[in-house]
C-alpha cells in the first residue's frame, strides 16, 4: 500500500541519501494531511502554508538525524499542530481593528462544498486549543493517548477537549444549517 | 463531516512549498557544484597570478582571494573611475551627498543624507534638516517641501512621477512635482519601501510584520502578503512580477499572487543586504555570521547559492552595476570597496581609503543608470 510505514522508511532513507524523489514521495504523502491541519486550526490559508511550509523545512534541516524507525507523521504533525496553536494565539492577541478587512493574496479560494464550508466556519469559532485536537483525532485520526503525547497533555485534559469541543462544533453546524 | 475535501488553496501551496522545500534539500546536500566551485576559483586565481605578472588590474584578483581575511594589499589608493562607463556612483556620508562619474571625479551636495536616484539620475531625492528636496546631480535644487519628524529614505517610483518617504513614524507620497504631498500610513515600519517597476505600487511592512502592497493613487486596493521573516529590505524584480523580501535570518520571495516562491533559510548568518540583478535573475547578498563576512549569489526563481567571496570583518552592502557586469561590494571593516566582475568573479578591483575619500560613516546609495 502506498504510504505504508513501510515506504515511508524507504522515502526517508532515499532522501537521507540524496534522493530528491524519494524527498517528494514523502512530501507529497504528507503535504495535504499537514496543510489541512494547520489550515482548520488557523482559518487562514497563507497561514497554513506558511506554518506547514516551515515544519517541513524543519524536517529538511534534521534529515540526517532523524530516526527511521520512528515514524514521520506524528513528528511532522506535532510541529504543525503546535506552530498553528501558537500562531493562532498570538493572532487573537494582535487584532487590530480593521485588519479583517484586508484582503489575504495568496490562496484567496474557498471550499465549493457548502457542508466542508459550514464545517471550517464552525470549527473557526472553537478556541485554538480545541481546534487543535478536533483536528488531530478526526482529521488526522490520532488517539487520544496519541494526542495526549502529541501536544504535552493529560489525556483527561484532551478527552474533556474533545468533548466540549464536538458539543460546540455540532451546536454550530446547527445553527449554520438552520 | 468530510475532513477528507482538500483545504482552500491546498495544491496552489503545495506547490509552492515543494518548490521551496526541494531548494532547501538541494541546498542541504553537499552539491556538487559547490564542491567544484573552489577548485575552479582556485584555477582562476591561478591564472589571475599570472596575468598579474603582466597586466596590472590582475593584481586586484590575487591580492583578493589571498588577502581576503585582512582586505585586499594591491587596492587603489582612491577610486579613479567605475568600471562601467557612462554610469554613476552615489555615495551617502556624514559630509552629504557624493555624485561619483564614471571618470572617477566626484562632486559633494553638503549637508544632504538619505540621497536616492531619480529613475535616470536626472534628479536625487534627498533630505537637509527637516526639508525633502529634488536635486540636480550638480547641487541645483528643484523644489523641497518642510515636514515634522525626521525624514529618511525617500524613493522614486521607476517613471519618476511619485516619491515614498518616511517623515516621523508616518509613510508618505509626494509627485515628482512636488505636488501633492500626502499622508499614506503611519500603520509601517521605518524605512523599508519598494516600488512595483512600471505602477505606482509600493510595498512596505506593516506594523504586524507583513507585507502590504498598495496602489499610492488608490489607496483603498491593497493587499497584504503576510510573513513572519521580520523584512528589513524588499526589492522587486525589474519586471515587477516577483518581490524579494530580505529578513535577519531568512530571504523570501514571492510572486505576484503573494504566494512565497522561495525560500532561503540562512541558519544563523545575518543577512545584511540583497540586491536583483539588473536581469532580474540573480540575487546577491551580504551575510555575517561570527566576524566573518560572505557574498553569496543565488538565482531570483530557483537555482543553488554560492559563495563568491569571503571575508573577515563587515560587508555592510552589495549593489549591481546598470549593465549587470559587475557587482560592488561595501567591505567596511576594511574601508574597502571591491568591484568584482560579473558572477565568475574574472576581476576584483579595490578601492581603499573610502572613509579618507568619502568622510565618515559612507555607505552606497547607488549605482546609476540603466
Amino acid at each position: 500500500m502506498a504510504g505504508s510505514h513501510g515506504d515511508e522508511r524507504a522515502w526517508i532513507r532515499g532522501a537521507q541519501q540524496g534522493s530528491e524523489t524519494d524527498l517528494e514521495s514523502l512530501f507529497r504523502h504528507h503535504w495535504p494531511r499537514a496543510y489541512r491541519a494547520a489550515y482548520l486550526v488557523v482559518h487562514d490559508s497563507a497561514a497554513a502554508e506558511d506554518i506547514a511550509q516551515e515544519a517541513f523545512l524543519a524536517a529538511v534541516r534534521s534529515l540526517d538525524r532523524f530516526d527511521r524507525r520512528r515514524p514521520f507523521g506524528p513528528w511532522l504533525h506535532r510541529i504543525v499542530v503546535n506552530r498553528a496553536i501558537d500562531w493562532s494565539r498570538a493572532r487573537a492577541l494582535r487584532r487590530e481593528v480593521g485588519e479583517g478587512a484586508l484582503a489575504v493574496v495568496a490562496a484567496s479560494d474557498r471550499p465549493e462544498n457548502p457542508q466542508s464550508q459550514n464545517l471550517a466556519s464552525a470549527l473557526a469559532e472553537l478556541s485554538p486549543e480545541h481546534r487543535a485536537v478536533i483536528v488531530l483525532r478526526h482529521l488526522l485520526e490520532y488517539t487520544p493517548g496519541e494526542i495526549a503525547e502529541l501536544l504535552g497533555l493529560p489525556r483527561g485534559t484532551v478527552n474533556s477537549r474533545l468533548r466540549r469541543g464536538l458539543d460546540e462544533l455540532a451546536h454550530q453546524v446547527e445553527e449554520d444549517t438552520r | 463531516m468530510n475532513w477528507h475535501e482538500p483545504a482552500p488553496g491546498e495544491s496552489e501551496a503545495g506547490q509552492r512549498t515543494w518548490r521551496v522545500v526541494r531548494e532547501a534539500f538541494t541546498e542541504r546536500l553537499p552539491a556538487p557544484r559547490k564542491v567544484n566551485w573552489r577548485p575552479l576559483a582556485a584555477a582562476a586565481v591561478g591564472v589571475a597570478l599570472l596575468a598579474a605578472a603582466f597586466t596590472p588590474p590582475g593584481h586586484a584578483v590575487l591580492g583578493s582571494i589571498r588577502e581576503a581575511v585582512q582586505g585586499e594589499k594591491n587596492a587603489k589608493p582612491a577610486l579613479s573611475s567605475l568600471p562601467s562607463p557612462g554610469t554613476r556612483l552615489l555615495v551617502n556620508s556624514a559630509q552629504g551627498a557624493w555624485v561619483v562619474q564614471s571618470d572617477g571625479s566626484k562632486r559633494l551636495l553638503g549637508g544632504y543624507s538619505n540621497s536616492s536616484w531619480s529613475p535616470h539620475g536626472l534628479y536625487l531625492a534627498a533630505v537637509q534638516g527637516d526639508e525633502l528636496r529634488a536635486i540636480e546631480p550638480n547641487g541645483t535644487r528643484r523644489w523641497s517641501i518642510g515636514r515634522a519628524g525626521r525624514l529618511l529614505a525617500p524613493r522614486w517610483s521607476y517613471d519618476g512621477f511619485r516619491i515614498a518617504y518616511f517623515s516621523g513614524r508616518a509613510l508618505r507620497v509626494i509627485n515628482g512635482d512636488s505636488t501633492g504631498d500626502r499622508l499614506l500610513t503611519r500603520a509601517v515600519q521605518i524605512g523599508v519601501s519598494a516600488w512595483q517597476p512600471g505602477t505606482h505600487t509600493l510595498a512596505y511592512v506593516n506594523r504586524r510584520g507583513d507585507i502590504q502592497i498598495v496602489d499610492v493613487d488608490r489607496p483603498a486596493r491593497h493587499a497584504v502578503v503576510r510573513t513572519r521573516i521580520a523584512p528589513t529590505q524588499l526589492h522587486w524584480t525589474p519586471d515587477g512580477r516577483t518581490l524579494v523580501a530580505v529578513g535577519p535570518h531568512v530571504i523570501a520571495v514571492f510572486g505576484q499572487r503573494g504566494g512565497q516562491l522561495r525560500r532561503l533559510d540562512r541558519g544563523r548568518a545575518f543577512v545584511v543586504a540583497a540586491s536583483v540583478s539588473p536581469d532580474g535573475k540573480s540575487l546577491a547578498f551580504v551575510e555575517t555570521e561570527a566576524g566573518r563576512s560572505s557574498l553569496q549569489l543565488t538565482g531570483i526563481a530557483a537555482g543553488p547559492t554560492r559563495e563568491l567571496l569571503p571575508g573577515a570583518g563587515r560587508f555592510t552592502n552589495v549593489i549591481w552595476a546598470p549593465d549587470g557586469r559587475w557587482l560592488l561590494l561595501d567591505w567596511h571593516s576594511a574601508d574597502q570597496w571591491l568591484f568584482i566582475r560579473s558572477v565568475a568573479v574574472k576581476k576584483i578591483i579595490a578601492v581603499s581609503n573610502i572613509r579618507a575619500n568619502f568622510g565618515a560613516e559612507p555607505s552606497l546609495a547607488g549605482w546609476c543608470c540603466p
